[in-house]
């Protein structure tokens, strides 16, 4: 591929990144405006912006990448993605709406009126958020490295400054133009080269003559616990994501964070067709891709392999822009919402803490990321659903349907998942390929015990359940307005 | 240029309506609040199950009628058209379903604590 067309695409994409950002700033300036501006967002707009936001470096390369390798195992991935937010809507969407709260710390000390409670939260989600960007900044080392030819450190380096440099300066206020913008750009750049190639193949007939999808690696298929344990993972992981969380603010009330979710179902659903139909293109024309250990680039590198020339150079420069829009807008999301919990809870939140903790979050994990090699994107991705589902999954669901939680009980459950799920992240890292398979799939037994810890706990302290737990539990739940105009 | 923090207003995210209020002091409110919440964890864990259900089915029917993996629709394997598109719609209508669902609760609830 020309190096030039991954630093031109890269270039556009940060450029592009900032203008939006700044110009959203500026027709949304004060407290006031921002509140009017969010309550206007049409669900559209901010079903976009939650689908630009969510979909990262793990579903833009990784989904295909895996696919590539394990064939129809990986299938799960995009299903449990897409699924998670069916859990979202069933279980959270409306009550942490209704709760008013902004990040989960808040919402956890507001039900359970306990600064310990948030105290504790607040470490786990700023764990999480660190995990989740790692897998990002590796999926940008990847794409620099094979695109431009540049050292793959320089990728993830230039992600980070982009972010910090959006973030600290203000322009990643107006997030929610910038992540639906990068939706858009995202789905684009994954379709057109899918169809351009299908198209392509269709003309030459070899789409009648193609061979059978082969399996490249001779891996052997996962066993039923291995998908049991990832869906598990994804399905309640997904719920205690904070970027995504954060999100459902801009939504008026209720019933229109229930319609929102709904349209991010579509919009996911119908950008998982094109990652699964790269690693089906992939497996049956590029195996090779996969015994050479570049499966997660396969994204990028596809295009250019299959049509080559000036048209090959221009789809693998909308994929490349496709990528980069994917780590930017995840990252600087994550910040965002990171950089909201250290300044409010550490640093005082003042506007100076902001920017300090903004910096903060995106460079402790440019460390992790620099320092560790990269693994199978989906696969890291994975494992950090499989934490939030061990820690920030069991106390929202229990905190918003379960009178009988106590702050005691919400710690516990949480310190006991975020050990056994972290520590089973751990060992497997140590242990590399000999990791044995409950090791390194641990969602389907860390997620039930951390929930059944938080209500053993939360039982026996039964004295300490908040006194507010019957108004909190009826703002949580009553519609806020008449419903004449619901049908 | 001027900076805001944009947080909740954790005790005003907007003004308690009348039967709100009623609903939080009053015992006959509380009732109906509990009923509601009864009501929608419900319906929320029926189309969740019948979701994982339609899900576990899928792999379940492939393993159970040989050859139908491999049959070939349009060109691409029947195995790949089942789990890598045939699901979204699945998650689609259950999501829908539940969403009119959950808003006749909340209308019902409705109707009953402004009637009382």
């Amino acid at each position: 591929m020309n190096p030039s067309v991954g630093l031109i695409a890269f270039v556009v994409v940060s450029v592009a990144t900032a203008v939006i950002g700044f110009y959203g700033l500026r027709i949304s300036r004060t407290t006031g405006d921002f509140y009017v501006a969010s309550r206007t967002v049409p669900p559209w707009w901010n079903a976009s912006a939650i689908g630009g936001e969510y979909l990262s470096a793990a579903s833009f390369l990784g989904v295909a990448g895996l696919i590539l390798l394990s064939g129809t195992d990986a299938l799960w991935f995009p299903v449990g993605y897409t699924a998670g937010y069916l859990m979202l809507l069933l279980f959270v969407a409306a009550p942490l709406r209704r709760s008013g709260a902004y990040t989960i710390p808040d919402f956890t000390e507001a039900r359970l009126d306990s600064r310990l409670v948030r105290r504790v939260t607040s470490v786990v989600v700023v764990v999480v958020g660190w995990l989740y960007i790692v897998p990002q900044l590796h999926g940008a080392a990847l794409t620099i490295g094979i695109t431009t030819g540049l050292p793959a450190w320089v990728g993830s380096v230039a992600v980070v400054i982009v972010v910090c440099l959006t973030v600290v300066a203000g322009g990643m206020r107006s997030i929610t133009f910038v992540q639906a913008f990068q939706y858009w750009l995202k789905l684009t750049a994954l379709a057109v080269p899918v169809l351009y190639i299908v198209f392509a193949l269709a003309g030459t007939g070899s789409s009648a003559v193609a061979p059978a999808a082969v399996n490249p690696t001779g891996l052997a298929p996962a066993g039923p616990y291995q998908n049991i344990s990832l869906l598990v993972a994804l399905l309640f992981g997904t719920l205690g994501l904070p970027h995504v969380l954060v999100r459902f603010y801009t939504n008026p009330d209720g019933h229109s964070a229930r319609r929102t979710t709904l349209i991010v179902l579509g919009l996911l659903s119908v950008f998982y067709l094109f990652p699964t139909a790269y690693g089906l293109i992939g497996r049956t024309f590029a195996p090779e891709l996969a015994r050479s250990g570049q499966a997660d680039a396969l994204v990028l590198l596809l295009p250019g392999q299959l049509i080559g020339g000036t048209a090959g150079d221009l789809l693998s420069a909308l994929v490349v822009a496709g990528a980069f829009a994917a780590f930017l807008s995840t990252t600087s999301g994550l910040v965002v919402s990171l950089a909201g919990v250290i300044s409010q809870d550490v640093l005082g939140g003042s506007v100076r803490g902001f920017r300090l903790a903004a910096v903060i979050s995106a460079v402790v994990p440019l460390g992790f990321a620099l320092a560790t090699d990269s693994l199978a994107l989906a696969g890291s991705v994975g494992l950090v659903f499989a934490f939030t589902a061990s820690t920030v999954c069991p106390v929202l669901l229990l905190g918003i349907w379960w009178r009988g939680l106590t702050d005691t009980g919400a710690v516990a459950g949480m310190v006991t998942g975020g050990i056994l799920c972290g520590g089973a992240m751990v060992a497997g890292s140590v242990l590399g390929a000999g990791t044995p398979f409950w090791l390194a799939q641990p969602a389907a037994w860390s997620v039930p015990a951390a929930f059944t810890v938080m209500v053993l706990v939360s039982r026996a302290t039964k004295g300490r359940v908040p006194r507010t737990v019957a108004r909190v539990m009826t703002r949580l739940h009553t519609p806020e307005r008449p419903l004449v105009t619901e049908r | 240029m001027t900076r805001v923090r944009v947080t909740a207003p954790l005790s005003a995210a907007r003004p308690a309506t009348a039967s709100r209020e009623a609903a939080e002091e009053s015992e006959v409110g509380q009732l109906f609040v509990r009923s509601l919440i009864r009501t929608q964890l419900r319906l929320a864990l029926v189309v969740a199950g019948g979701f994982l259900l339609v899900l576990g089915a899928f792999p379940l029917l492939l393993a159970a009628v040989p050859g139908l993996a491999g049959t070939r629709v349009a060109g691409i394997p029947f195995d790949w058209l089942l789990l890598g598109a045939g699901i979204y719609p699945v998650t689609g209508i259950s999501a829908w379903l539940y969403i009119r669902s959950a808003a006749r609760n909340e209308a019902r609830y409705r109707d009953l604590a402004e009637d009382k």
